[in-house]
């Protein structure tokens, strides 16, 4: 293989056309655990499966809020999510600081697809190795982004991102003409529907290792606590996707 | 020019204006906001530009007027007019409203007045969004307020008094406009730097409506004039 020619940095374009060290970027974000994103008309549901590094470890938190109406999940490197996370939270202040209202969801997210860009075109920079997938509520409507180490960004009605992410998006494909109408708790299910498509064999599904946020029109963003995980893990069990309803 | 504030001894500090602009009186009626202010620019004394036409349209749905140093006013008119222009730059559409312009204008006059080189303005920032009217102030040290009917100037002395008298936040289009014609009839008699013709515009669902300049009535035919009444007094 003559990749090795090719991928030594950000500044050396593949005779294919292709920027290798972009790539192996976004690989980082397809290491990290599954993250996933659904919106209907008023809500948007954030679920994340947490990673214990051992069993003395705490749970990588992986969501975090950036403003009252806007939050974010992660996959990828930690470390680079922090720094994202931490631009977002000050341009959101900034923006409230001078207009007094919210900042744009879209915007914002064009502002982190920039910055992302500009780490892939430098000689002395790597691109971030983060995916993120934000969430978030303006005066244009309900919102889910992703945003990429290459610097492209994209709007989903649902994603997720991150490692065996394809389970969730198949689970995605046959139910997302559901998710416009939804009640918020047949959402969460959904969500956590689709992460349990995600997890591997001898994994299961518990209030320490899910986490999962909600974001709505009236609704500012939120995590569900311990007990309010439990009972929709119950929940799950009797959830009918198709219908939408607990059956027995 | 040196723009390093710290070497003040080199940068002027306004400290007083040259080119100045009349009261701007602004009322809530119900539907929208209307705001008047009249088309005199002085120079100090004299009466200098005698048509200028002062009130911006910085977006759809919101105008901006000011008094105070014209050549401050001319200059915001274009910080709010790059604001609107990012829409563009970001590719979503998304404009401000008219209070996230009143809160830009406030912080701008605030982080002036800080470095004791003001926006010597009094500005009045009016508009309509989402089905709700708006009208803020915000004067020269970056106070803010939001307000059913804002006065700048001589006005604030003037025509308060009247506007409490004959207008209330429910009145129509043209009652409103009406009260508004009224103080500047009021503020032509009293305040030196005043000149009956004014400029009216509103905004409404529909969006921004700036009309064409026009004269107040204006009296002059009392019978003391004519007859010189007085005049005779003063003879004897």
């Amino acid at each position: 293989m003559l990749k090795h020619l090719y991928d030594t940095d950000c500044v050396t374009w593949s005779p294919q056309g292709k920027l290798f060290q972009v790539e192996y970027a976004m690989e980082a974000v397809k290491q990290g655990s599954i993250c996933l994103g659904l919106k209907s008309n008023d809500f948007v549901v954030l679920c994340s499966l947490k990673r214990q590094p051992s069993e003395l470890a705490g749970y990588q938190e992986k969501q975090f809020k950036i403003d009252d109406h806007m939050a974010i999940a992660i996959a990828g490197l930690t470390a680079d999510a922090r720094v994202l996370c931490k631009y977002m939270r000050t341009e959101c202040l900034e923006y409230k600081y001078t207009y007094e209202s919210h900042h744009p969801v879209g915007r914002l997210v064009f502002k982190v697809a920039e910055k992302s860009q500009h780490k892939t075109q430098s000689g002395a920079k790597r691109p971030y190795g983060v995916g993120l997938l934000v969430a978030g509520i303006d005066p244009n409507g309900v919102h889910l982004f992703e945003t990429c180490p290459s610097g492209n960004y994209y709007e989903y009605k649902c994603q997720a991102i991150g490692s065996r992410s394809q389970a969730a998006r198949t689970y995605f494909e046959s139910w997302f003409h559901l998710f416009e109408k939804s009640t918020l708790e047949q959402l969460i299910l959904h969500g956590l529907s689709a992460l349990k498509k995600a997890i591997m064999e001898d994994e299961e599904l518990n209030e320490k290792n899910v986490e999962v946020g909600i974001l709505g029109k009236n609704q500012k963003f939120i995590h569900l606590n311990a007990q309010e995980l439990k009972d929709y893990i119950v929940k799950l069990e009797t959830f009918n996707a198709n219908t939408q309803i607990q059956q027995e | 020019m040196i723009f390093n504030s710290e070497f003040s001894g080199q940068q002027q500090h306004t400290t007083q204006p040259i080119v100045t602009g009349g009261s701007v009186i602004a009322l809530a009626y119900k539907g929208g906001v209307v705001v008047g202010a009249d088309t005199l620019c002085s120079y100090g004394s004299m009466a200098d530009f005698k048509n200028v036409e002062k009130i911006a349209q910085v977006s759809k749905n919101t105008i901006y007027v000011s008094s105070g140093e014209f050549s401050d006013f001319q200059q915001v008119v274009r910080e709010l007019a790059k604001i609107d222009r990012s829409a563009l730059q970001y590719d979503d559409g998304v404009h401000p409203s008219p209070r996230d312009y009143g809160n830009y204008l406030a912080r701008l006059s605030y982080k002036r007045r800080c470095k004791i080189n003001p926006l010597y303005l009094q500005n009045v920032i009016a508009g309509f969004h989402n089905g709700e009217r708006y009208l803020g102030l915000v004067d020269i040290y970056g106070t803010y307020l939001e307000s059913n009917f804002v006065t700048t100037g001589f006005a604030s002395y003037f025509c308060k008094a009247i506007i409490s008298n004959y207008w209330n936040e429910n009145c129509t289009l043209d009652q409103a406009k009406q009260v508004i014609r009224e103080c500047f009839k009021v503020l032509f008699c009293r305040d030196c730097r005043a000149h009956d013709v004014i400029q009216l515009a509103y905004v409404d669902e529909q969006g921004t409506h700036i009309e064409q300049p026009e004269r107040v009535e204006t009296k002059w035919d009392f019978s003391g004039f004519k007859n010189r009444a007085n005049e005779k007094l003063h003879t004897q």
